[in-house]
């Protein structure tokens, strides 16, 4: 074990030392990450940490209120305008501070927001009296309208549903109650009764959301904000980052053959395990750093990575391992650098945007987003917007990390038995 | 004595790309006694390497085994590797790190800790003279002195077998003596054992208790330098530089009428020069016989060899002066070479040891 931490610490040292591999450790990261997360954000949109939303409501009602607090629960980063607009006029309205349904479309078109939600007048009285009701959402067709608005507009109209069945039930059953002393049999009777009335109301579903798109845009010239793209590319940019970091390990170890030291170090007492084992650690220790370094970024530009660290930072163990894993299944029949460099670039570019580190895989086609799940990068960026965009926790995370992990395993059997010094 | 190396059968064949097969190293056997330098001498691409290679758990063997110390290299490599000291014939060390890294690293890999290891790089940093460049980085070290280093690591965990392989190739007379000098002192004051290889007749010939002579992955003759040496006969060789003037062949014939003379040759290059230089009129090159700078003409002939075998040559040598003197040859050196090992190996080959 003592060995296997040397090798790997020596391996730390070496790769530090070179400056070229600390600005690519820092500034390249740095620098994509911004134009990645620019390129999806569609602009810089201030300094708020919000993805913005035009909510216009017609109601006014308690129940719009309502819906519209369940809406901000559902995702925090939502920034809801006109009604949030804030001094530095994060919403952008310039001067539509009264905004019009027909301007709100505009917007949208415009990519100036990420989509229009109305609820119309009404609304309050027609969930109150039962009377099916829709909600307007309309949103580009492009990449600037993320799914995890729409989920969140469905989970907010879901839990007003569910709040109205409850209240509902609640009424009746209270109505039934009064004067009534229940025995055994009774009590069943009444238990089915009530769950018979709340799956009635139920089925009525009150509330539906009416989804429009306007025509696609070419050109989204207006700001959208920034963070919601850096809320994917930060995480992305790491996952690309790392297989940069990690595969380019692959070169290292062509190197140190080269320059011999890796046939100095199988002529000491060091068994291939160890040796092996060594080199893994160092390459995933040199991952981890490369996702931590980007993260940092990141946290530094405020971007919302969700509200379980725990939960993200087994992703970034798992995918990690992974690619790690993957590098040496690779790497150990390599002949020299050119093909080491090579095939690193290769990879870390056709893995990367397959599993959806450039932009959300959420805009590609059904087919392209299944064939992308070949890539680590997916799973791990299945993880991370269930974190960042729909406020996931661990559990939601298992999925990905256990294919992770047994990419993982795969990779590492397949590296172990194809590995030689001649 | 014992021995502590012992190869038997040893074979390594590579496979080509292309499906063929080089048999760089075909059946060695070896022993190498306790405390003795063994030198395997032997040309570029002979096969030196790839056994030293085999030995040193590098490559595993097509055919046959070798102990170390009783050690299995291919069924205990581990026991073995740790009696077993390697220099390899690159600089095997980490460029960007300090020795003085280098060391703690490679020393730790070799079984090294704590005081202990501390201490060993002190020592080796003392051996190798180079503690006040220990916190230098390795890439701004001289040839030389990376040299040192690269043997200072294989000796930190006080190896009861060193190997070296080609360990001076590339670098300068002085850091070269250095060297040599360092191989008689591990085995005379450090009690080491030695394997040493190399293409250099004069190392061979300087460091060795025993050579073994190696051509084309064969041992082909192997003893001390005397024994090798006795195998073909004690004839010397007279080399006499006569530069650029035209020798005729009575000379030449008078020359080997001499008592005692076996053979007389005589060679000389011929001034090429380079296409489409040919009309300059003169060039100027450096003259080897004399190290001077020298104005010739293309074609003209140069740096001429008259070379005589003799048994006992010296006592030809005022004969063969007076001869030359009377056909108007100027003798600029003579140079009287005893059999060595080159001799040995151009008379087992029929080719010199270097190109
Ligand atoms: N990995 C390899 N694959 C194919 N052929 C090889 C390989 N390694 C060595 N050889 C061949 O085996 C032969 C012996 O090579 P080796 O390196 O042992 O020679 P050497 O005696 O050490 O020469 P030098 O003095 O140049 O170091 C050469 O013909 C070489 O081309
Ligand atoms: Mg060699």
């Amino acid at each position: 074990m003592d060995k296997i931490v040397t090798i790997a610490i020596n391996d730390l040292r070496v790769f530090l030392k070179d400056r070229s591999n600390i600005i690519f450790l820092t500034l390249v990261p740095l620098v994509m990450t911004f134009i990645i997360g620019y390129v999806n954000g569609g602009g810089f949109g201030g300094a708020s940490s919000q993805l913005r939303v035009d909510l216009l409501d017609n109601d006014n009602s308690e129940l719009s209120a309502q819906f519209i607090a369940s809406l901000k629960e559902a995702n925090s980063s939502l920034m809801l305008c006109p009604a949030d607009n804030d001094e530095n006029d994060g919403c952008n309205l310039g001067d539509n501070a009264g905004l019009t349904r027909e301007q709100a479309e505009q917007r949208v078109r415009d990519g100036d927001t990420l989509a229009l939600i109305e609820i119309p007048a009404g609304f309050g009285v027609a969930v109150e009296s039962f009377q099916p009701v829709s909600l307007s959402y309309v949103s580009n067709e492009d990449f600037t309208a993320p799914g995890f608005i729409r989920q969140a507009v469905d989970a907010a109209a879901l839990r007003v549903n569910g709040a109205i069945v409850a209240a509902r039930v609640g009424t009746d059953v209270a109505g039934q109650i009064e004067g009534i002393t229940l025995d055994a049999g009774g009590q069943a009777d009444f238990t089915q009764q009530v769950y018979d009335r709340a799956a009635g109301i139920w089925a009525a579903n009150p509330v539906s959301v009416a989804y429009e798109l306007t025509a696609q845009q070419e050109s989204s010239t207006g700001e959208i904000n920034l963070q919601s793209g850096l809320a994917q590319s930060v995480p992305g940019m790491g996952s690309m980052f790392v297989m940069f970091t990690v595969f380019g390990g692959m070169t290292l170890l062509v190197i140190e053959r080269k320059q011999w030291t890796l046939q100095r170090l199988v002529s000491l007492p060091v068994s291939r395990a160890q040796l092996i084992a060594g080199k893994i650690l160092s390459r995933f220790l040199l991952g981890i750093l490369q996702f931590a370094v980007v993260i940092a970024m990141g946290f530094l530009m405020g971007v919302n990575f969700g509200k379980d660290p725990l939960a993200f930072i087994l992703i970034v163990l798992t995918y990690t391992l992974s690619i790690t894993a993957l590098s040496f299944a690779l790497g150990t029949q390599l002949q020299n650098e050119e093909q080491a460099s090579g095939l690193s670039l290769l990879l870390s570019l056709a893995l990367a945007p397959l599993g959806g580190a450039w932009w959300p895989l959420d805009i590609v086609p059904e087919f392209m987003r299944t064939i992308g799940h070949i890539s680590p990068v997916a799973w791990a960026m299945d993880g991370f917007n269930q974190l960042a965009f729909f406020q996931g926790g661990l559990g939601d995370v298992l999925l990905p990390v256990g294919v992770l992990l047994a990419m993982s395993v795969v990779f590492f059997a397949i590296a172990v038995s194809r590995f030689k010094y001649e | 004595m014992t021995n502590l190396v012992e190869v038997r059968g040893l074979v390594k064949t590579f496979k080509r790309r292309d499906g063929t097969e080089v048999r760089a190293v075909r059946g060695i056997n070896l022993d190498i006694a306790q405390g003795e330098v063994f030198s395997l001498l032997g040309p570029n691409g002979a096969g030196k390497t790839t056994t030293i290679s085999m030995i040193s758990g590098l490559l595993s063997p097509t055919q046959g085994d070798a102990t170390i110390g009783g050690f299995s290299i291919t069924k205990q490599p581990m026991q073995a590797k740790k009696l077993l000291g390697v220099v390899p014939q690159e600089i095997a060390l980490y460029p960007t790190l300090t020795a003085r890294q280098n060391l703690d690293f490679f020393g730790k890999m070799a079984g090294l800790g704590g005081k202990e290891l501390a201490k060993s790089v002190d020592e080796v940093l003392d051996f190798i003279d180079l503690k006040d460049r220990q916190n230098d980085r390795i890439d701004t070290f001289s040839g030389g002195m990376k040299r040192r280093v690269n043997i200072g690591v294989g000796l930190l965990h006080k190896p009861q077998l060193v190997y070296m392989d080609e360990p001076t190739v590339g670098i300068d007379p002085q850091s070269r003596r250095r060297i040599l000098d360092t191989v008689v002192q591990l085995r005379d004051e450090y009690r080491m054992t030695v394997l040493y290889t190399t293409h250099l007749m004069e190392e061979a010939q300087e460091l060795s208790n025993r050579v073994g002579i190696i051509d084309h992955g064969e041992i082909i003759a192997l003893g001390t330098v005397g024994d090798l040496i006795q195998q073909i006969g004690e004839e010397d060789r007279l080399i006499f530089s006569v530069g650029e003037q035209d020798i005729d062949n009575g000379l030449l014939q008078q020359f080997e009428a001499i008592a005692g003379i076996t053979k007389v040759t005589y060679q000389s290059r011929e001034l090429n020069v380079a296409p489409g230089l040919e009309d300059s009129a003169e060039l100027v090159i450096e003259k080897k016989s004399t190290g001077t700078m020298m104005a010739v003409r293309s074609g003209q002939v140069m740096d001429g060899e008259i070379v005589v075998y003799a048994k006992r040559g010296r006592k030809a040598l005022p004969e063969l002066l007076r001869l030359a003197d009377d056909a108007g040859v100027n003798i600029f050196s003579v140079e009287v070479r005893e059999p060595d090992l080159e001799a040995v190996f151009l008379h087992l080959t029929g080719r010199a040891l270097r190109d």
